[in-house]
């Protein structure tokens, strides 16, 4: 019914905008950061590096992207983590 | 007061040289006197725009090594009071001028013009830097695609680097179709991306095109779209507030939205 009444109107969701969107504030944040690809992947490297000497961690889900906030740039990363091993986090 | 504004992009074809040509003619209808200067050196195009090509004396280059006075180049418009336009050199190239040149001769401009509108060349080389030298603000003309919005975005940096205040954005060829269906960024996504103030969106018209061919910007047609859209901004750049913004949306009739129900429209995106 929302699909009929969507078409009656013209209304649609989740149009190519929203991949232009997404493109653009990735792709800004890129120019203005000037970091190649090259240099993210190190960067990533790194911080799997040192969650890994405190945490089991899954090495494929490791997410690093840089986000717009306001007038700076956020560096945000996720780990996953399989568990907390505290004998590795004293060590 | 007389200030000197730049029209610029970074990215070409967006709508710059149409941009200047309207608004020089949208301002002096507003009884300013207008100078339109084209700092595109070598790839003049704001005098064919203005459909003034064949009154061309001498150029911009002319009047900085001195070979004729500022008052020899200056081209004036007969369709309106107060309209002159600064042609560049065809002939020449960019490094032919230096953006103390440029802050000299828009200095001389001031004493005569309300307005003094830069049609600043695509790029970020020399040619952008002498368009930006003399200027007091910046506006900058934009498509919602992503190539031309990411070019704003630099733009916009370089802009804030040289210290031009608060640079305004002209969001040009905007499609209410396609907002509608979701397949064009909207006024709000373009806003929330380079987050600098808007002063006009323009439509996307034939218009443009007709007037082109014809030499006769689109602000002197007062029931074109395009016009009415480079009216206001004029408004606003002289110190209106409150300048409604054109209606881009066109109105559902009976008809398109029972077709679109039959499922005859190709507009709809299932």
């Amino acid at each position: 019914m929302m699909n009929l009444l969507d078409r009656v109107f013209g209304r649609t969701n989740g149009g190519s905008k929203e991949d232009a969107k997404s493109r653009l504030k990735i792709l800004l944040v890129h120019d203005q950061v000037d970091l190649t690809p090259s240099q993210m992947d190190a960067m990533r490297a790194e911080i799997l590096a040192v969650v890994a000497r405190y945490a089991e961690i899954e090495p494929n889900k490791v997410d690093l992207r840089l986000e717009r906030s306001g007038d700076g740039i956020n560096v945000v990363s996720s780990v996953a983590v399989r568990r907390v091993n505290a004998r590795m986090a004293a060590g | 007061m007389s200030e000197c504004i730049v029209i610029t992009s970074g990215k070409g074809g967006v709508g710059k040289t149409t941009s200047t040509a309207n608004l020089g003619v949208a301002l002096a209808l507003m009884g300013k006197k207008v100078a339109v200067v084209d700092a595109d050196i070598g790839l003049r195009n704001l005098d064919v725009i203005l459909g003034l090509e064949n009154r061309i004396v001498y150029d911009l280059v002319h009047v900085i090594e001195g070979e004729c006075r500022l008052k020899q180049a200056l081209i004036k418009d007969k369709r309106v009071e107060g309209l002159f336009l600064l042609p560049a050199a065809q002939t020449r190239d960019k490094n032919a001028v230096s953006p103390e040149n440029m802050r000299d001769l828009v200095k001389q401009m001031k004493e005569d013009f309300d307005y003094i509108l830069i049609d600043c060349p695509a790029g970020i080389e020399q040619g952008f830097k002498n368009s930006i030298a003399g200027a007091d603000r910046a506006i900058i003309v934009t498509t919602p695609e992503v190539s031309a919005l990411r070019d704003a975005d630099r733009i916009i940096g370089l802009c804030e680097a040289a210290e031009l205040p608060e640079p305004m954005l002209i969001v040009n060829r905007f499609r209410a179709k396609l907002v509608k269906r979701g397949d064009m960024l909207n006024k709000e996504d373009i806003l929330d991306i380079l987050a600098i103030p808007l002063i006009g969106m323009v439509p996307d018209h034939e218009d443009v095109i007709v007037t082109s061919n014809k030499g006769y910007p689109a602000a002197f047609d007062e029931k074109s779209i395009v016009g009415e859209a480079y009216r206001r901004i004029a408004r606003r750049i002289t110190g209106e507030t409150d300048v409604p913004f054109v209606a881009t949306e066109e109105p559902d009739t009976m008809w398109t939205v029972m077709k679109r129900w039959m499922g005859f429209s190709k507009e709809v995106a299932s």
